[in-house]
């Protein structure tokens, strides 16, 4: 698997980054905007996960969208453009459909960049960043979002061990399965208890909290992260510009109607694809970089 | 092995569920809901949304455009009723004969439909007291129109409000 180049980059601007695309994502509802949003977050999710950890994200997230866009012309009758009536009476109007499909790209734009930066911004540079400003809000926040994944890794492992011995939740009556899971449940608590008293202890050895103690950290603020922080707020400046020049305006009701294709839209749209590529094409250049360095050895 | 077949059932369910909705909305599109009518009475019904337009710095972008600028939605049209029929009955034929937006609710507690919005101008549009009402004979019932039963002849106005009807009781429309 490739290592993540945009990983590699101070945690400030990661951090930057993976906001101002959220933002982005979530206020805005240009179609277009959308669309680019969707397609970068999951040529970058591509590049992060394997072929089966992506595999999983799709299977999740095919059903959200379906709901999505199915859901809101069910219960939301607004829209110029009637096509049928709903066994009710109320119309199935195209607005609706169209802006159930924006809800549903949306959601799973959202939700990608979510699991991106996941993989990006660690637990380690989330303290980096937050410990001095929250220290007890970042820590219980970095031990939360941890111990959920390592919960499911125990719980694997809990369910493999229990399988070996003839207590998996595969094999025999519904009774005994259903036994089996709250064993499993059972030793998954107890587990977490003791992790917790062993965590509490490690930190207290180790003078978590003590006054004049320093955090070790590995991150360094140099020119290649002040360069992207400036990329990343020049984009900023444009998009909030555009978007004071309602630039990025759009409405779903009564009709359909925004400005698509004026030349101010599509500088807007332009900088924000490449916002968005950004770790992209950067992890795209150092793998050429790495191909050359290693032809003309 | 354990996450793994989890995830089979996780999908056969999602699977289920998309199935039903896609299956619920093609259903309903089928449906047609022009029913032939029995008898050959008649009533007469009109929409006018004129108090909006004096109020229309008010109105969302792009309400405006979708109403007429005389105020008329349906000008006054005699329509085919039945024996029985309620005014929200005969409204419901009327603007799907006529091809006019119309969205309702129905509430179950006051066992009565509620307009909230005829060609895309909704409640509360024109500010927090407007609406739509309605009239018969030029007398406004303080039911919902699902509760009045039109007799033969009456004449069924439908206007938006922007003031509780305070700006229509008076007129005469």
């Amino acid at each position: 698997m490739n290592r993540d180049v945009f990983s590699s980059y101070h945690p400030l601007v990661n951090l930057c980054y993976f906001s101002l695309v959220l933002v982005c994502t979530m206020c805005c509802w240009h179609p277009v905007i959308l669309l680019i949003s969707f397609c970068s977050a999951a040529a970058y999710a591509m590049q992060l996960n394997d072929a089966k950890k992506m595999k999983q994200q799709v299977l999740l997230l095919l059903p959200v969208m379906l709901m999505a866009a199915v859901l809101n012309p069910m219960f939301n009758h607004k829209g110029a453009t009637m096509l049928t009536y709903l066994p009710g009476g109320n119309p199935l109007t195209l607005e609706s459909l169209l802006y159930g499909l924006a809800a549903a790209v949306m959601l799973a734009a959202v939700m990608l960049w979510f699991s991106c930066y996941t993989a990006v911004m660690t637990s380690d540079k989330f303290i980096y960043l937050f410990g001095r400003i929250i220290p007890a809000l970042s820590l219980v926040l970095s031990m939360i979002l941890r111990f959920i994944p390592r919960c499911l890794v125990q719980l694997a492992a809990i369910g493999e061990a229990q399988s070996c011995i003839g207590r998996g939740v595969h094999s025999g009556t519904v009774w005994q399965r259903v036994r089996c899971a709250v064993q499993m449940v059972s030793i998954l608590v107890t587990w977490a208890m003791e992790q917790a008293i062993e965590t509490a202890d490690s930190m207290r050895s180790r003078g978590y909290g003590l006054p004049g103690r320093t955090a070790f950290s590995i991150y360094r603020f140099d020119k290649r992260d002040k360069l992207v922080l400036l990329w990343l707020a020049g984009c900023a400046a444009v998009i909030l510009a555009g978007w004071r020049c309602s630039a990025l305006a759009w409405s779903y009701y009564p009709l359909m109607q925004g400005s698509l294709l004026t030349p101010l839209t599509m500088i807007v749209q332009v900088i924000y694809l490449a916002l968005c590529m950004t770790p992209v094409i950067l992890n795209r250049r150092e793998a050429r970089l790495w191909m050359r360095s290693q032809s003309s050895r | 092995m354990i996450p793994r077949i989890r995830k089979k059932h996780d999908y056969k369910a999602g699977l289920l569920v998309v199935l039903i909705f896609v299956s619920i909305l093609f259903s309903g599109c089928s449906q047609n809901n022009q029913t032939e009518l029995e008898c050959d009475l008649q009533c007469s019904i009109s929409i006018s949304c004129s108090t909006a337009l004096e109020h229309a710095e008010q109105l969302p972008d792009g309400v405006l455009q979708m109403l007429p600028e005389d105020g008329w939605i349906l000008e006054q049209t005699t329509v085919p009723m039945q024996e029985g029929d309620s005014a929200f009955d005969v409204l419901l034929r009327t603007v799907q004969a006529y091809d006019i937006h119309m969205e309702y609710a129905d509430t179950p507690v006051y066992d009565s439909a509620y307009i909230e919005g005829i060609a895309n101008l909704y409640e509360f549009d024109a500010g927090g007291l407007s609406g739509w009402m309605y009239s018969v004979n030029g007398e406004f019932p303080n039911y919902g129109c699902s509760a009045y039963t039109v007799s033969e002849g009456d004449v069924i106005c439908w206007v938006y409000t922007c003031n509780l009807g305070d700006d229509v009781r008076g007129k005469t429309v």
